[in-house]
C-alpha cells in the first residue's frame, strides 16, 4: 500500500522523480540506444542553398568496404511512394527530391554498421547541381521571382490553409490577418504616430542531446524509439506515410536531453522509417551538434509596427505587419505565424488593431518552433516600441504601459476577453523589484549605466487534446500513464503531483509510465506550455474517475460511503486474493471558438495567457560598446505553481535560454552558406555570462480553469527578456538597436552613428 | 596498417582489458564496450563537458582523448560515485538544489565539481564560475548549479570536521 | 575519422623514424586536443600519429636554466601544469593569470606547451605571451638542434616553419625582473569564447618611460604578430595620451585584420586601438 499522507501534493517543491538516475548517469536517453543488427545513417547534405540535383555518384561510397547501402531519394519511393512530410504543409521530402532548397539540407545516406565507415563514405560521395538564385531574406522573399516551392501543399489537418493549397509562384505559406475597430480612422485623428521595423536573427535551439531516432521495423511492425516532444504525432505521420494503420506504429520515448521546441512533429522519424524499411534492419540517426543546425530552428524575423497615440499618452491604434523567415519548409512556422501573430499588438488595450502575419519560404535550413513560438520576437518589437514612444512623449515607461496595459474583464486584439491573465500585477512587481521609482547610479566617464524593462503575453496553442489513464494496482500503488515527455521541465514530477493530490498518494510514490504510444494514450505533443493545464487537467480527471471508481467497488462490497478500508483490501474482498485493477480515464480539450479567417476575432482564441516581465540593468563601455547585464528580474504569472522548486528552474532556465537570443547567439550565413555551426562559434551561455545579480518571481495567481489553479510556465521568460536588455541600454546610452542580437560591436557602431562613441584615449 | 591493440586500465576501480582501435575514443569505449552511459558525446569538441571523464585523477573530455593512451592509466566516471554507502555530497547536493533538467549535461558537471572541490574546498562564486564555464546546460540549471556547490562544499567540510 | 596506426617511440631517434618521409598524413601528436579536432572535421586524415607521451627523456619538467636567466619548459608540460608552477607565477605571472580564461579545466589537463605552439592556430592565448616575453623554442631534429624565437615558428594560418620531423623539445622563457607583463583576452560574444583579439604587451620602465617593449597581437590575423611599429612609436618615451595615439595608429595600420563572426575588420581595429592604450597605461601605471 502506497504511503497515506495528509499533506497536500500541490505545492510542494518536491525534487525530481527521476533525480537519482540523473545524478548517477544511468538515465535512458535514445543518445545511448544500441539494437542487434543496428546500422548506422550518416548523411551527405547540400553545399548550396538552391539548385536542381543533375547527378549524385554514390559508386565510392558503395564501394567502401563495410558499408550497407547508400540511399537516395529513388530508394525511399521504392518503400514510401509519397515521401513528402509536415505537420502544415506536406512540403518536406524525405531526402532531397529533385531540388535541394538549402544548403545542409539531407541528399543521401550511408548505412553501415560501423558508425564510422558511413561517415568516411559520406566523404566520397559527390553531387552535381544547377545553381538557382537563392532567397535569404524574408520580406524580399515575400515577394521575389525566387520560389522556394513550385506549388504549396497544405496538409489536411490544418482547415486554415486550404485556401493555399495549388497556390503557384509565391514564397507565402500562410497570410494571417486580425483585423479590430477601424486603425485607419484611428491613426488618420491621431496625436501622435510612431513607427518602427525590428529584425531578429536565426538561433538553434541545440539540445545537448542532438536529434537522434532508431527505427525497427520486425514483421510487419514499425517501432521507433525516438527523442521525440510528441510521439503521438509521429505514429500519426509516420502511418499516414506508409498507409499503414497507427496500431501497426508504436513510438517509444524515454527522457529527452532538452528539447525546447525543437524535438516537435517529424524530425529523423520519416528517413528512419524508410531507411529501416529497405535494409530490414534496424536503424540508427544520431545527428552531430554541428548538424542539428540544419535541423529547424526559430524563425528570424522583420516586424514593421506603427502606433496613433493620443494627447494624453493612450494607444488608440495599431498597425502591425510581420514577415516570419520559415527557410526551406514550412514546419510548424504557418502556425507560429498565427499564434504569434494574433498577440502581436501587445498586451495593451487598445481599440482599433490591424496585424498581418505572413510565413514565408526561403532558402535557408527550417525554422519551426522554439519556446515562445514567436512571441519573443514580436515582444522584441512591440516592447522597444512602447519605449520609444514613451520616450518621445516624456512619459516614465512604467507609467505609459500602465496607461495602457490590457486588464482582465477587456477583449484582446482577437475579442477573446482577458481572463486570470496577471498583467497588472506582474507590472507592479517588477517595478518594485527594479526600485523603479528610485534613482539609478548612471556612472560617469566611459561607463554609462541604464535600465530597461518589458512585458508580453502569449496565447497557447489552441485547441488540442490529452488523454491520462490512471492505473491503481492490487496493492493500492499507482502508475501514470502519460504521453508528455519529460525533457527536463520535470513534467513526471508534476503529473504525479496532481494524481497524487486527487487519491491522496505521496507524489514519490507513484510510477509515471513513458511515453510508448502502444501503451500511453494521445497527447497532442508536449509544446508551447501547455503540458500542465491540458495533461494536467486530463490526469486530474483519470484520477478523479479512479477515485471514483473506488468508491464504486467500496459500494459493491457493501460498504459505507468514505469507509477507510483501504484499496488493497477493498481488492481482496472482491477478488479473494491479490489481483485486479483500477483503470481510471481523462481526457481534456479547452473549449475554443475559430478565430474569423478575416478579422481574427473569436470569443475564445486561448484556453489560457502566458504572462511575464523582465527588468534590466546594464552597464555599457561607451568606447567599445561592450556591456554587462548586471542585473535581471524575472516576474511571471503561472497561476498556483504546483511546484515552486520547478517552476522557478523554468523561469530560470528560459530566461537564461532567451539571454543567449539576446546578447550572443546569432546563426549567421555567408553566401548562403552557415557559418556558425558549432558551439565553438555558434555560443551559448556559459556560467560566465549571466547576471551576477538575477531573481525569478511569480506574482500570486491562479488559473481558475487549469488543475488546481495552475498554468504553463515554461515559456514566460523567454518573451520579454530580449526588449528589457534593449531598452536598459538605450536609457544607458541613449541609442536604439532594432535588430537582435545585441552585441557590443551593434552597440559600438550605433554609438558612432550617434556621435557619442569617444574619440580615442 | 591500422591494427587494434589490448589496452588495460583501471575502470571504476576494476581492472579491465579492451581491443581498440586507433580512432576509438574514450566516450565510444566506456559507452560500447563497457555500457556506462554517463559520459555522452555532445558538442563534440570539448566545450560542453558531457563527455567529462576522469583519468589518472584528473578530468578530461572523453571525445577528444583517443581510448588508445588508457594502457595502464586509472579511469573514474560517473558511475564509480554511488558506493553501497549511497550517493556521493556532490550527488545529493545536485538533487536538493535541483541542479538539472534534462540531465544530459549532469555527470559531466557533477565529475566537475567534485575535482573543482578537490583543488578549492572553499571556492568563491567567481571560482566556482570560472572553473565549470568549460561545462554547459542548454537547461540552464546554472543558478541551481551554483546552489549545489555550495551546498556540496559545506557538507565536504563538515563531513572533514566531524 | 579514417583508420590510422599510432606508434609510441621511446626515444627521440625512434621518432624521428617513424616521421621520416614527407608524408603530410604522418604527424607527431602530444595532448592530442586540438589534432583530435582536426580529425573529428576531417581536415586532418592521418596515417600515423608519432606519439611522444613514451619518450623516455619526456620533454618535461619547468626549471630555471643554468645560470638562472631563464626557465625551461618542457614540450610536454601540460597547461594545468603551468598553471600550478609556482616557478611561472613567481617569474610569468601573465601566464599564470592568463590560464584561467584559457580553454577549459579538460583541456588544461591534457593540451601540452609544444603541441600548442605547433598547432599554429591565431587564437590560441599562449603563443602570443610567449613571444611577448621574448621566449625561444628549442627545436630538435634529425639534422640536430635549434633554438628559434617562437614568433620566427609561425608561418601563416595554422601553419608553421616546422619541418616535417622536427620536434619541439622545449620552451626558453628569459626571467626578465624588470619587465612588466599583460595579457588581453578580448571576447566580443559569450565571455567563454575564442579571442576576437589577443594582445599579449612586455615592458620595460623607467617611470612611465617605456625604455624597450614588445606588443603581440593575435586571434585578429593570420599568425601572432608583433607589432613592430607600435613598439618603436612607444621605445623610450613617456607612456602618455598622445604616444598611445600614435602607438594606436600604428597598430591599426599595420595589422592586417579581417573580419569574421567575431567582429568586422574596422570593429577589430578599434578594439585593437582601445585595449593596446588600456593595457599599456595599466603596465604604466603599476
Amino acid at each position: 500500500m502506497a504511503a497515506v499522507t495528509p499533506s497536500r501534493q500541490i505545492g510542494r517543491s518536491i525534487p525530481r522523480l527521476e533525480a537519482r538516475g540523473k545524478v548517477t548517469g544511468r538515465t535512458e536517453y535514445v543518445h545511448h540506444l544500441r539494437l542487434p543488427g543496428m546500422l548506422h545513417g550518416k548523411i551527405f547534405r547540400s553545399t548550396i542553398p538552391h539548385g536542381r540535383i543533375k547527378r549524385i555518384d554514390v559508386s565510392a561510397a558503395r564501394a567502401l568496404e563495410g558499408v550497407h547501402s547508400v540511399v537516395t531519394i529513388e530508394d525511399i519511393r521504392t518503400v514510401i511512394p509519397h515521401p513528402y512530410y509536415g505537420p502544415a504543409f506536406h512540403d518536406q521530402p524525405i531526402l532531397a527530391d529533385g531540388k535541394v532548397r538549402f544548403a545542409g539540407e539531407p541528399v543521401a545516406v550511408v548505412l553501415a554498421a560501423d558508425r564510422r565507415v558511413a561517415e568516411e563514405a559520406v566523404g566520397l560521395i559527390t553531387a552535381e547541381y544547377e545553381e538557382l538564385p537563392a532567397v535569404h531574406d524574408e520580406v524580399e522573399a515575400a515577394t521575389s521571382p525566387v520560389v522556394v516551392h513550385d506549388e504549396l501543399k497544405p496538409a489536411a489537418t490544418f482547415p486554415d490553409l486550404q485556401h493555399l493549397k495549388g497556390r503557384r509562384g509565391t514564397n507565402v505559406a500562410l497570410d494571417y490577418q486580425l483585423l479590430r475597430g477601424d486603425p485607419d480612422a484611428a491613426f488618420a485623428s491621431a496625436a501622435h504616430v510612431f513607427e518602427h521595423t525590428f529584425r531578429t536573427q536565426q538561433v538553434m535551439h541545440t539540445p545537448l542531446e542532438p536529434f537522434v531516432a532508431v527505427a525497427d521495423v520486425d514483421g510487419g511492425r514499425l517501432t521507433l524509439h525516438t527523442a521525440s516532444q510528441n510521439p503521438s504525432f509521429v505514429r500519426i505521420e509516420i502511418s499516414r506515410l506508409l498507409g499503414w494503420p497507427e496500431n501497426r506504429v508504436r513510438v517509444k520515448v524515454p527522457f529527452l536531453g532538452g528539447g525546447f521546441g525543437g524535438k516537435l512533429y517529424i524530425k529523423l522519424e520519416a528517413l528512419v522509417t524508410a531507411l529501416s524499411l529497405l535494409a530490414r534492419r534496424p536503424v540508427k540517426i544520431s545527428l552531430t551538434m554541428d548538424e542539428q543546425f540544419f535541423m529547424v530552428t526559430r524563425h528570424p524575423c522583420t516586424f514593421r509596427i506603427k502606433s496613433a497615440v493620443s494627447a494624453e499618452g493612450r494607444i488608440t491604434a495599431r498597425e502591425c505587419e510581420i514577415w516570419w523567415n520559415g527557410g526551406a519548409y514550412a514546419d510548424i512556422g504557418p502556425r507560429v505565424t498565427q499564434k504569434a501573430g494574433f498577440t502581436a499588438a501587445g498586451p495593451y488595450d487598445i481599440e482599433n488593431v490591424s496585424i498581418r502575419s505572413y510565413a514565408v519560404y526561403t532558402n535557408r535550413p527550417p525554422a519551426g518552433a522554439l519556446r515562445g513560438f514567436g512571441a519573443p520576437q514580436t515582444a522584441w518589437a512591440y516592447e522597444c516600441h512602447t519605449d520609444m514612444i514613451a520616450a518621445a512623449l516624456g512619459i516614465d515607461q512604467v507609467e505609459f504601459r500602465r496607461r495602457n496595459l490590457l486588464h482582465n474583464g477587456r477583449p484582446q486584439a482577437s475579442g477573446t476577453v482577458l481572463r486570470d491573465a496577471a498583467l497588472g500585477l506582474v507590472l507592479d512587481h517588477l517595478a518594485a523589484r527594479m526600485n523603479w521609482s528610485r534613482p539609478l547610479d548612471r556612472g560617469s566617464g566611459r561607463i554609462r549605466r541604464g535600465r530597461g524593462l518589458a512585458i508580453g503575453f502569449k496565447g497557447i496553442t489552441a485547441p488540442t487534446t490529452s488523454v491520462a489513464v490512471v492505473n491503481l494496482y492490487a496493492d493500492g500503488s499507482c502508475a501514470l500513464y502519460v504521453g508528455t515527455v519529460d525533457m527536463g521541465q520535470g513534467s513526471d514530477t508534476v503529473m504525479a503531483q496532481i494524481a497524487g493530490e486527487v487519491l491522496n498518494i505521496d507524489a514519490e510514490a507513484i510510477r509515471v509510465i513513458h511515453s510508448d504510444t502502444d501503451v500511453t494514450p494521445y497527447d497532442m505533443g508536449t509544446l508551447g506550455s501547455r503540458s500542465t493545464f491540458h495533461m494536467g487537467t486530463a490526469v486530474r480527471l483519470a484520477a478523479e474517475d479512479a477515485k471514483r471508481k473506488i468508491a464504486e467497488l467500496a459500494r459493491e462490497l457493501g460498504l459505507p460511503p468514505g469507509t477507510n478500508v483501504p484499496l488493497d483490501e477493498l481488492f481482496r474482498r472482491k477478488y479473494g486474493m491479490q489481483a485486479g485493477n483500477i483503470i481510471g480515464t481523462g481526457s481534456f480539450i479547452p473549449a475554443y471558438e475559430k478565430p474569423d479567417p478575416a478579422t481574427g476575432q473569436s470569443a475564445n482564441v486561448t484556453p489560457f495567457w502566458g504572462v511575464a516581465g523582465t527588468g534590466a540593468e546594464v552597464e555599457v563601455d561607451t568606447e567599445t560598446g561592450e556591456f554587462k547585464v548586471t542585473r535581471l528580474v524575472n516576474v511571471a504569472d503561472v497561476g498556483t505553481a504546483l511546484n515552486p522548486k520547478l517552476v522557478q528552474a523554468q523561469l530560470s532556465g528560459g530566461a537564461i535560454m532567451q539571454f543567449g537570443f539576446t546578447t550572443s547567439e546569432n546563426m549567421t550565413f555567408r553566401d548562403g552558406q552557415l557559418t556558425t555551426n558549432s558551439l565553438a562559434d555558434y555560443k551559448i551561455p556559459t556560467l560566465l555570462d549571466i547576471p551576477r545579480d538575477f531573481i525569478n518571481e511569480i506574482v500570486e495567481s491562479r488559473q481558475e480553469s487549469g488543475p488546481f489553479g495552475g498554468k504553463g510556465a515554461g515559456e514566460s521568460t523567454t518573451i520579454a527578456l530580449s526588449p528589457a536588455v534593449g531598452n536598459a541600454v538605450a536609457d544607458a546610452v541613449g541609442v536604439r538597436l532594432t535588430d537582435l542580437p545585441v552585441d557590443a560591436e551593434a552597440v559600438f557602431r550605433a554609438l558612432t552613428a550617434a556621435g557619442i562613441a569617444q574619440a580615442q584615449s | 596498417m591500422s591494427t587494434a591493440r589490448t589496452i588495460r586500465f583501471t575502470l571504476n576501480g576494476s581492472p579491465v582489458s579492451a581491443d581498440v582501435m586507433p580512432h576509438e575514443t574514450l566516450v565510444d569505449v566506456l559507452q560500447q564496450r563497457f555500457d556506462l552511459r554517463g559520459a555522452r558525446e555532445s558538442c563534440g569538441q570539448g566545450l560542453c563537458g558531457c563527455c567529462t571523464v576522469i583519468v589518472d585523477s584528473q578530468a578530461v573530455s572523453g571525445c577528444l582523448y583517443l581510448a588508445w593512451f588508457l594502457d595502464g592509466r586509472t579511469v573514474a566516471t560517473i558511475e564509480s560515485l554511488e558506493t553501497a554507502k549511497g550517493l556521493d555530497p556532490v550527488q545529493e547536493a545536485f538533487i536538493e538544489a535541483g541542479a538539472f533538467q534534462c540531465g544530459f549535461c549532469t555527470s559531466g558537471f557533477i565529475l566537475m565539481v567534485k575535482q573543482l572541490l578537490d583543488a578549492i574546498p572553499d571556492p568563491s562564486d567567481e571560482d566556482i564560475r570560472h572553473y565549470l564555464a568549460g561545462n554547459l546546460c542548454r537547461c540552464s540549471a546554472y543558478p541551481e548549479i551554483l546552489d549545489a556547490v555550495r551546498i556540496a562544499a559545506k557538507r565536504r567540510a563538515d563531513a572533514v570536521h566531524s | 575519422m579514417s583508420s590510422f596506426e599510432i606508434v609510441e617511440p621511446r626515444t627521440v631517434e625512434e621518432a624521428f623514424g617513424f616521421l621520416a618521409g614527407d608524408d603530410p598524413a604522418i604527424r607527431p601528436i602530444a595532448g592530442g586536443t586540438a589534432l583530435m579536432l582536426m580529425m573529428k572535421a576531417q581536415v586532418f586524415r592521418p596515417v600515423r600519429l608519432v606519439s611522444l607521451r613514451a619518450l623516455d627523456n619526456g620533454f618535461t619538467g619547468i626549471a630555471p636554466g643554468h645560470d638562472g636567466a631563464m626557465i625551461r619548459i618542457g614540450a610536454m608540460t601540460t597547461f594545468s601544469e603551468l598553471e600550478r608552477s609556482a616557478e611561472i607565477r613567481r617569474s610569468f605571472p601573465v601566464v599564470t593569470q592568463a590560464m584561467k580564461r584559457l580553454a577549459n579545466v579538460r583541456v588544461r589537463n591534457v593540451a601540452t606547451v609544444g603541441g600548442n605552439l605547433a598547432h599554429a592556430d591565431p587564437h590560441l592565448d599562449l603563443p602570443p605571451i610567449w613571444i611577448a616575453l621574448g621566449a625561444q623554442v628549442l627545436i630538435l631534429g634529425p639534422g640536430g638542434e635549434r633554438a628559434v624565437p617562437v614568433e620566427e615558428i609561425f608561418a601563416g594560418y595554422y601553419e608553421t616553419t616546422l619541418g616535417h620531423d622536427d620536434l619541439i623539445a622545449e620552451l626558453r622563457v628569459p626571467v626578465r625582473p624588470a619587465w612588466r607583463s599583460t595579457y588581453v583576452k578580448v571576447t566580443t560574444r559569450s565571455a567563454h569564447d575564442w579571442p576576437a583579439l589577443g594582445l599579449a604587451v612586455s615592458m620595460a620602465l623607467k617611470g612611465r618611460q617605456a625604455t624597450d617593449l614588445r606588443i603581440v597581437l593575435s586571434a585578429a590575423t593570420d599568425r601572432p604578430t608583433r607589432l613592430i611599429a607600435a613598439e618603436a612609436a612607444l621605445r623610450g618615451g613617456e607612456i602618455d595620451r598622445s604616444s598611445l595615439r600614435r602607438a594606436g595608429d600604428a597598430a591599426a595600420e599595420q595589422a592586417n585584420i579581417e573580419s569574421d563572426d567575431r567582429g568586422s575588420a574596422d570593429y577589430k581595429k578599434h578594439l585593437l586601438r582601445v585595449y593596446l592604450a588600456r593595457a599599456l597605461d595599466s603596465l604604466a601605471g603599476e
